[in-house]
């Protein structure tokens, strides 16, 4: 083969093995949004139906605005939560206590990047906490919220949300950190700027970028938590995972076309975020080639 | 005004240690050169003055006010570093302005003193780009500004030029030199460029393995070197050094190496027998072109490297490195390799060192200045009027 071949055929075959990982992707993406707007007699029928014909947005009005279609049982346990509040609760939040683990990771980044705060095998023991199933813990932590009356509050799930994902947030922009140039950070002491001010002023600009793609990857889990919402949560703080698992369990069999619905509300937001700072995560992740 | 005192500096890292026992002061004013291979100390040292390190023992002063304990904001003194260490989100206005803002100056005085900064280093022009879009000269050049605007006692320079090309290297160095003159403030400049430190030094600091090897004027420096290292680390092509010994024989001191013997003049007459090095500049060598006896060597030229202004001759002496002579103009640029020439050594600018390397006897220096030192001191001279 001649070097020009040898470029098409190398291409060739990385672009179908890409194609074929997309497809892999986006298929179940595909299939929800389809489902979405399928009426409820296509839902399993065979053979697939892949458009919905004719498609109908009656999924969403169910869903979302309530619905008078549903049977009795379906409509009892829609009604308990509107899922606006949901998607207000998560909100709240998986933004708030990412942005807070982001911004407070940072700050013990920065001093364990440069003062040593934490040993490497602190740092290594952080990440451990991580790796304890949360199933593990749940039960405890549920007696103890009970205890201290943090149960089915807001304010609970949201510390906890903060203090499980502060050690991904550390580890994430501590190696963020470690790239910015020493005598950048000197070059702004010596002009006469404190520490704190050399920090926000100067090392947290610089990292925008590293910052913006732990959020992201860190929104991305607090979003889509499961297991700490159901148990910690009863009846007042409900999560949209929580508010589509309630699907599941309906009398009428699954309502899968306002399962889909209801997915479809809770991808977009992520999707619009992921949209607002892809610039951000290109460069987050490639964060090595910063100019110096 | 400031006057810094050193009194017995001392720094380790760890097992290595980075300064052993620095001591002396540096008057206000003063344009100081630190100089050295790497390794040698002299970032160190202005990293324990600008408070960047903290010395294991010793003291730092400024104007006879004890430091030590200062942050490096409370020293007033300013700061370029070799990677220049600008703001990469901030643009070169606000990079300017950014000392300004943390001395809490307002607004539109600080509008003002960028504007005339910009103007001092010439750099208004880029004032709203990013230094990304800047190039090495132009990144130099703002965070020089950036110092400039603080209005320090003192600038320390950290091998500021290191990053730049040939040709941007002697403009800024120029500008260092230009500025000086203008703010008469003290500057402390650290390079392992022997030529930076001949053209913009007042005083050169010789440092070499974390202590001072000389401390001196340039044309001090580079007539009356006191050891092999200093007498090899000036110049260039740097001063050929030969391996060899004195011995007395009848009619005075005699120097005898592998090939070559030398009857040495008056002021070496007191030297004692024993391993010595012979330093000789290789302009201070003259070449007859057709090898003649008489002659202190005849030799077959190894190289010839006509660089316009001046024709280098390499030899072959035994040693490891090439015995190197250097010519005026083109007079010798259409010598063949492979032709014998003889060699004179002026008998009076040689140079001794002991086995230590520390300098025993000179004859020539600094009574008797070569040419190429006062060159150099012509250069210094020109660019202060």
């Amino acid at each position: 083969m001649t070097k020009t071949q040898k470029r098409y055929a190398s291409s060739a075959a990385r672009y179908s093995i890409l194609t074929l990982w997309a497809l892999i992707v986006a298929f179940p993406l595909y299939w929800m949004i389809t489902t979405s707007f399928k009426p409820s007699d296509q839902w399993f029928s065979w053979p697939p139906v892949w458009f919905p014909s004719p498609p109908t947005l009656a999924n969403y009005h169910d869903v979302w605005l309530g619905s008078t279609s549903v049977a009795e049982g379906g409509q009892t346990a829609l009604s308990l939560q509107t899922p606006f509040l949901a998607l207000r609760n998560s909100m709240i939040l998986a933004f708030g206590s990412t942005g807070l683990a982001v911004l407070y990771g940072a700050i013990i980044a920065y001093g364990v990047s440069r003062y040593s705060l934490l040993s490497e095998s602190r740092m290594f023991q952080l990440l451990m906490l991580k790796m304890v199933p949360p199933i593990v813990i749940i039960a405890p932590l549920s007696l103890y919220y009970s205890y201290i009356g943090l149960l089915d509050s807001m304010f609970g799930l949201g510390v906890l949300y903060f203090l499980t994902s502060l050690p991904y947030a550390v580890w994430m922009t501590k190696s963020f950190i470690d790239e910015v140039p020493r005598e950048v950070e000197q070059a702004a002491e010596i002009l006469g700027a404190s520490r704190w001010r050399t920090v926000f002023e100067v090392v947290l600009p610089l990292i925008r970028s590293g910052l913006v793609a732990t959020f992201m990857f860190i929104l991305i889990l607090n979003w889509s938590e499961y297991l700490l919402a159901l148990i910690l949560s009863k009846t007042h703080v409900v999560t949209l995972p929580v508010e589509l698992s309630k699907f599941e369990g309906s009398t009428e069999g699954k309502l899968f076309g306002r399962q889909a619905a209801l997915s479809v509300g809770i991808t977009v937001p992520l999707m619009i975020v992921g949209l607002m700072i892809r610039k951000h995560l290109a460069r987050g992740f490639s964060f090595g080639m910063v100019r110096r | 005004m400031a006057r810094i005192d050193l009194i017995n500096l001392r720094k380790s890292y760890g097992p290595t240690l980075a300064v052993r026992d620095l001591s002396f002061s540096i008057a206000d004013g003063e344009f100081i050169v630190f100089v050295g291979p790497s390794g040698c100390g002299k970032t160190t040292t202005l990293r324990l003055i600008a408070g960047f390190e903290e010395p294991d023992r010793g003291e730092i002063r400024i104007d006879g006010r004890l430091v030590n304990d200062l942050e490096p904001r409370d020293r007033g003194l300013g700061m370029v570093f070799q990677s220049h260490a600008l703001f990469p989100h901030k643009t070169v206005a606000q990079n300017i302005e950014f000392g300004l803002r943390m001395k809490k100056v307002p607004r539109n005085e600080r509008a003002k003193r960028v504007r005339e900064v910009a103007e001092m280093v010439r750099l208004t022009a880029l004032l709203d780009k990013l230094p990304g879009a800047c190039s090495g000269g132009e990144s130099q050049r703002v965070a020089l500004a950036r110092t400039l605007v603080t209005n320090p006692s003192t600038f320390l320079l950290d091998e500021p030029l290191s990053s730049l090309d040939a040709k941007l290297r002697r403009e800024l160095r120029a500008e260092c030199d230009r500025l000086h003159q203008e703010l008469k403030k003290t500057f402390i400049f650290v390079t392992h460029d022997q030529e930076e430190a001949m053209t913009l030094a007042d005083r050169i600091v010789v440092m070499r393995a974390g202590d001072i090897e000389q401390i001196g004027s340039p044309m001090e420096i580079y007539s009356n070197p006191v050891t092999d290292f200093v007498a090899d680390f000036f110049g260039s092509p740097s001063m050929n050094l030969i391996a060899g010994e004195v011995d007395h024989a009848e009619g005075g001191a005699q120097f005898r190496s592998s090939r070559l013997t030398l009857t040495l003049p008056k002021p070496f007459a007191n030297v004692p027998p024993g391993p010595v090095t012979l330093g000789i500049r290789p302009e201070h060598v003259g070449v007859q072109r057709d090898g003649r006896s008489g002659a202190d060597l005849d030799l077959p030229v190894r190289l010839v490297e006509p660089l316009g202004k001046d024709t280098l001759l390499y030899f072959d002496l035994g040693s490891e490195r090439p015995f190197v002579v250097i010519c005026e103009g083109l007079a010798m640029a259409d010598m063949e390799a492979g032709a014998i020439v003889g060699l004179d050594l002026a008998r009076d600018c040689l140079f001794l060192f002991g086995p230590d390397g520390r300098r025993i006897a000179q004859s020539g220096g600094l009574t008797a200045v070569p040419a190429r030192a006062q060159l150099a001191a012509a250069r210094v001279g020109g660019a202060a009027d």
